[in-house]
Formats: C-alpha cells, structure tokens, sequence
C-alpha cells in the first residue's frame, strides 16, 4: 500500500524524518456515539517532501493533523493505528512530559492565520523564552537570536516584531510568527493548518513562498493542510485529497491535478477558475460535504455527491488502488483501468 | 502610555461629572428639606438674642451657605466650602462633619475591602476549580452554590449569619465595633477589633462570593475554549505556563468585577452595619437621618458616592495597565 515516490533529498543531505501514518481511526463523541472523523487512513509524509493535504471543511484535515502530535482534542480520541516518526517512534502511545516535549521540540504546528495562537497579554519576546523554558534551553539569547533570524528571513523587523503583542501585528505577520515559534526549537516536521486562510492575495503568496524556501532550508518533512486546491498547487510536492474521514485519491502534484481520477478531484478542480484557466467553465462542487453524524457507514463515502455512481458504491467501500502515478480509492476508476491506466508523458516526474 | 493617560483624563472627567450631580443632589435636599433646617436654625440663633448678622455667620457655619441669600447664592457657597473639604458641622453634635465621617469612614472601609478581597480570592480559586471540574457533580455544584448565594440578598446574609451565631448560638458579637473596655491597641484590644469584624466581614464576603465565582468560572471556560491555549500546548509548553496564561487572561475580566463589588458591598454595609451595630458611615447615615441631622447626612451621602465613584475608576484603570490591548492602545499603531 506505500506509494513509491522517492522524494527529493534537500540540498547538503537530509535530516528530515517521514512519517508514517497506518490505519489511523479518530473518533469524537457524540450524543449519537463514537463516530470517526478519521477513518483507517494510510499514509506517508516522505522525508524532506512538502505534502499537500485538501479537502473541504469538515472533513477530517486538522483531526488529522492533530494526530502527529497526538493532540486530538477531547471529546476526540485517537482509536486505533499508528503514526511513526522517524527517530521518535509510534507518537500515539506517548504520554506526559515526553510528548510534551515532542510536541514543539521535533514537531511544529502552525495555527492557522487569522486565529489567534499567541497570549494576548505577553509579548512575542517573552512567549517566546516560556517556550525556550518549557524546553530547557540552555542558552536563551541563543534562541532569541535564531528568532529574530528567521523572522528576518520571513522580512520582518526580529527586535521590533519579538517586542510587539499579538494585537499590534497584522495577520501575515502572526503568521509568520507562528512559523518561526514553530522552527525556532529545530523541529524538523512541520504542519500548517490552513496557513493562508484569511489572508489577503498578496500576503498569501508571500507566506507560501516563505513555506517553500524555509522547506528547502532546512531540510523539513512539511504537511500543508489547505481547502484551496490553489495553495497546494504551489507548493506541494504530494498531494492527498481528503473527503469524510478517508483519502480518496493521492500521489505527485503533478499527476493528482494534471490527470485527477477520483470524481471528487476532478469536482474540486473544475470548481478553481486559476486552475482551469477558464472562468466561465469553473463550476462549483453541487452538494455539501458530510458531517459526522451523516457519513455513511458502508459504502463510498462521496456517493451522494458523484455522477458516476452505480449500485457497487452503496455497499462496498472503495479501497486506494494504484493507478499510474497515484492511489485512487473508486470504483469507477477500478472499472475503466485495472492496470493502472494508459501512461501519462510526465510518469517520470516525481515534484 | 499616552493611551493611558486619555483614558485617565476621561475617566476623572466622567467622576467629577457624576460628583457634581451628587453634591448638587444633597444641596437640593438640604434647602428643600420641610422645614428648611438653615432658616429654621437661623430664627431660633435670633430668637437666643444673637444680632442678625452672628446668627447668619452661626448658621452658615453649620450649613456652609448663608439662610438668607438666593438659592443661586446659597449653592455658590455650598459648593465653594465643598472644595475647601468644608463639611459643615453636625446639627447634632456641632462636631465637624469631616471629623465625624472619618471616624466613622475607617469602619466601613476597612471591613468592606477586606470582605470583597477575601471573597475575591475565595471566588476565583473555587471559580477556577468549577471551570476546570465543569463536567463533573462537584464543579456543578459549586456553580450551583455560585448561583444561589448570588440570589440571597445581602441583608438576609447578615441577619441569618446574626441570628445564628449572635443569637441561636450566641459565639460572636452584634454590638459595635470593639469591646470599649480595653485600651486602645492593647493585645485584647486588638483581639477584639477583629471578633467584633467576623460577622460583618464575614457578610461581606458571603454576599460577594457568588458573583465572583459565576464570573470567574465563565472567564476561565472563555479562555479554555481560546485558540491560543491549544496553541500553547502544541507548541509543548509546560502546564505551568499554559496555566499562567489561563489564569492571567481569565483575571482581566473579573477587575471590572471586582469594583462592581466594592460598589455594591459598599452600599450593602449600609443595612448591614445595622444589623451589627457596627459604627461605619451606612449606621452615620441612618443615624443621621433618623436625628435629622441634615449636614452629616449630606456629607456622608457625598463620600459613599464618592467611594463608589473611586472604586469604579481605580478599577476601570487597574484594568488597562495590565491589559496591554488597552495600554498600547493608541502608542504605536
Ligand atoms: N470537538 C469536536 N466534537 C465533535 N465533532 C468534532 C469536533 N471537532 C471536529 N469534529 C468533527 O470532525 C469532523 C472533522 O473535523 P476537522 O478535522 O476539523 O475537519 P477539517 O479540518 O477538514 O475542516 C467534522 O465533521 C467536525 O464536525
Ligand atoms: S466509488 Fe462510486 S460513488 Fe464513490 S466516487 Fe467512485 S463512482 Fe463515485
Ligand atoms: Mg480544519
């Protein structure tokens, strides 16, 4: 079931770990029970890669992404699987004071942009030794200055900006701080939540560029998390599209946006004017994503919402199978081309 | 901190407003009160033989405006002697009115802050455990205890703390302030400053504690619920410092709280200080009335505006210097 990507190695060698996400089940509870948000999902982040990961809310994106940290919130519960970590291990057994220091100290997150991540009543400067305390750093004007580097590196004003409350920076620039708090202990996986939502065009385009290069950098392992098919375009190497708890469809960004096979892909695509270049053809996905309480339990989970439907798709479950380049989980798509389909001209490219 | 100091300026502003009102306030009582006690005062200083001008000066004294001038006139002088800390004299006891209400200020005072700074720092301990215990019984309950003290007036407080412990089982003091036996500050003498303070101070509290644990509890399942709070945990700071931002952001709010009480006790001591006996401005002010003693009346009606009006400043400016969204406000943009 892995898919065979070997991924770029960052310049000047990798000290990026992957991840290896297997048969992950998160469930919340609810008046209705234990239902899952996240539902036995198998899935790679390759070393020194920047994934992609779309879908539209609700599906299960930041459940997900919560699961590297093992930080699902109650009334949510990881219920079964495991998500290993190069150099860490399985992080879902951990517990206390271990995975505290796990969280931050070899994995970042980063909130998304105009939430509000940081104390209202302290400043930068000094959230930012409460995380250097937290981690017992020794040498704190070490990471002071290693912040005001990378703060530099996003074009921003370290001193002035570490001196500054949440409410005197605008919404890239908190986000830029979440970045740096995020990197700034060295952690060598990265996951932003919707880094971009809420941000104007131009502020927008910035942070991704800022992804991009620090990626490069440092020789991350990142997860971009993102309802903007737009955003992953950018910037993702992987890609893994997202629908009721399960993926549907992944592989190289290339092959996922330039030939997407699970219907869901294609509606997500056709519904992006930048993406099809055609405004007037652009058309938005009929339909609403399901929530918890009404994601079928057998069955393919986008049913209700997919043209190419037959009776197959309301008692079996579609699995991800290979097809070229990617995993598409679909029964039509297994129907039309149980080889893998015809070769695509760029089968060779893997970013 | 020019923020700061606008802010200052127009709460100052807002204050005296509200204390020229008052002032304004016990001048129109004084000189509408039935039988106009200036002139009334006035005829009985001439009736003793005193020449017209010494009764006028005499009477004057007493009211700090002249019984015979214009109302306009009259209120000139009133507020006039006011800004020179000029109370007049007690009708009753021709005492200074200012000497009268200090003396009687410190057992109000003292009391009152000491119960709402008790209740404040029962409040918010219990008000942070009903928050973090929410969905248990016992944070439910201590919601619901919350609530319920919050719905007894405070003057059923104190006549229930009273009857229980003064009366039914009598272990505590109803009467004044101190056992006037001792000399003052004397071991026994200081002992009996206090067992005299327990129930009033102990009413105080009680009827505060409510409003502070509902608030406090609300503030902190508020923060709870914050992004950064989550944040702070992703980011794997210690549950020390996680708790410190939860406790300092939780705090903010219950400032305003805080001076709302200080208000609200203040003007509760006025029964309750009757029901113990206790010789504060609330007892001076009943007192007052009840002797028709129109200047310590006026001017104790004045300071407890005052008090109050102080309380909600002081708070309102506590407030923005450890906020920081208002302390900065305005510095830079
Ligand atoms: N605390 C919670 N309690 C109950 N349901 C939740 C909770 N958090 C998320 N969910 C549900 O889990 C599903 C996935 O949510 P989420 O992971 O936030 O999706 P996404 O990030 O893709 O928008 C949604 O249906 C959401 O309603
Ligand atoms: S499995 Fe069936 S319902 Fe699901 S996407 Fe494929 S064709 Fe549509
Ligand atoms: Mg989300």
């Amino acid at each position: 079931m892995t898919l065979a990507t070997a991924a770029h190695a960052p310049e000047g060698g990798t000290t990026a770990p992957a991840v290896r996400i297997r048969d992950l089940t998160v469930v919340y509870k609810t008046p209705a029970g234990e239902l899952p948000a996240v539902s036995e999902i198998d899935m790679d982040l390759p070393a020194g890669t920047i994934t992609g990961l779309v879908g539209e809310s609700g599906s299960g994106k930041s459940t997900l992404a919560l699961s590297l940290l093992n930080a699902v919130q109650p009334p949510g519960r990881i219920s079964s699987g495991t998500v290993e970590i190069d150099g860490l291990g399985d992080v879902v057994p951990l517990q206390g004071d271990k995975l505290r220091r796990v969280r931050g100290g070899q994995i970042g997150y980063v909130f998304q942009a105009a939430q509000n991540s940081l104390n209202p009543l302290k400043t930068v400067g000094k959230q930012l030794l409460d995380l250097g305390r937290s981690h017992d750093v020794d040498d704190l004007r070490a990471l002071v200055s290693e912040a005001k580097e990378l703060l530099g590196r996003m074009g921003l004003d370290g001193a002035r900006v570490l001196d500054s409350y949440q409410h005197e920076l605008s919404g890239g620039m908190r986000q830029r701080v979440g970045i740096m708090l995020a990197l700034v202990l060295n952690a060598h996986v990265v996951v932003l939540d919707e880094p971009t939502t809420a941000l104007d065009m131009i502020t927008q385009a910035n942070i991704l560029e800022i992804i991009r290069n620090i990626h490069a950098e440092r020789g991350l392992t990142t997860l971009v998390i993102t309802h903007d098919i737009g955003v992953v375009a950018e910037v993702a190497d992987q890609l893994a599209v997202m629908y009721g708890g399960r993926i549907v469809e992944r592989g190289p960004v290339r092959s996922v946006l330039g030939e997407p096979r699970h219907p869901y892909t294609q509606g997500l695509i056709r519904a992006i004017p930048r993406l099809t270049g055609d405004i007037d053809q652009a058309r938005a996905l009929p339909g609403r994503p399901p929530t918890l309480g009404t994601i079928p339990e057998r069955g393919c989970v986008f049913r209700d919402r997919c043209e190419l439907r037959m009776s197959v798709c309301d008692t079996v479950e579609p699995v991800l199978e290979r097809h070229a380049d990617q995993l598409v989980a679909c029964h039509a798509v297994a129907g039309q081309e149980p080889d893998g389909g015809a070769p695509t001209d760029d089968g060779q490219e893997q970013t | 901190m020019k923020g700061f100091a606008r802010r200052l300026a127009g709460q100052l502003a807002r204050g005296l407003v509200m204390v020229w009102v008052v002032l304004t306030f016990t001048f129109v009582i004084i000189s509408i009160m039935p039988g106009d006690p200036v002139r009334a005062e006035y005829e009985n200083l001439l009736q003793q033989g005193y020449s017209p001008e010494q009764a006028e000066a005499q009477a004057a004294m007493l009211h700090r405006f002249r019984p015979t001038g214009s109302v306009f006139e009259q209120y000139v002088d009133y507020v006039g002697s006011l800004l020179r800390f000029d109370l007049g004299q007690s009708l009753y006891s021709r005492v200074d009115v200012a000497t009268v209400l200090a003396d009687a200020a410190k057992w109000t005072v003292i009391p009152v802050l000491l119960g709402t700074v008790l209740s404040f720092g029962l409040g918010v301990v219990v008000g942070v455990y009903a928050a973090i215990k929410r969905s248990s019984k016992l944070g439910d309950m201590l919601t619901m205890s919350g609530s319920l003290l919050r719905g007894i007036p405070d003057f059923v407080v104190g006549l229930l703390l009273a009857s229980i412990f003064a009366t039914l089982w009598p272990i505590l003091p109803r009467q004044g302030a101190v056992n006037i036996l001792y000399e003052p500050w004397t071991v026994e003498y200081v002992l009996s400053l206090g067992y005299h303070a327990i129930l009033p101070v102990a009413t105080y509290t009680i009827s505060a504690y409510g409003g502070f644990i509902l608030a406090m509890k609300s503030s902190v399942v508020t923060v709870l619920g914050d992004d950064f709070i989550l944040a702070a945990e992703l980011r794997g700071m210690k549950r020390s410092i996680i708790f410190r931002y939860i406790a300092r952001n939780a705090i903010l709010p219950l400032f305003t709280v805080f001076a709302l009480s200080v208000a609200a006790v203040f003007s509760g001591a006025i029964f309750i200080e009757r029901i113990f006996n206790y010789p504060g401005l609330g007892m001076l002010l009943i007192d007052s009335i009840g002797r028709r003693d129109i200047t310590v009346m006026a001017g104790a009606l004045l300071l407890i505006t005052v008090a109050v009006i102080i309380a909600n400043i002081v708070a309102d400016l506590f407030y923005s210097v450890i906020d920081p969204r208002i302390r900065r406000a305005g510095d830079r943009v």
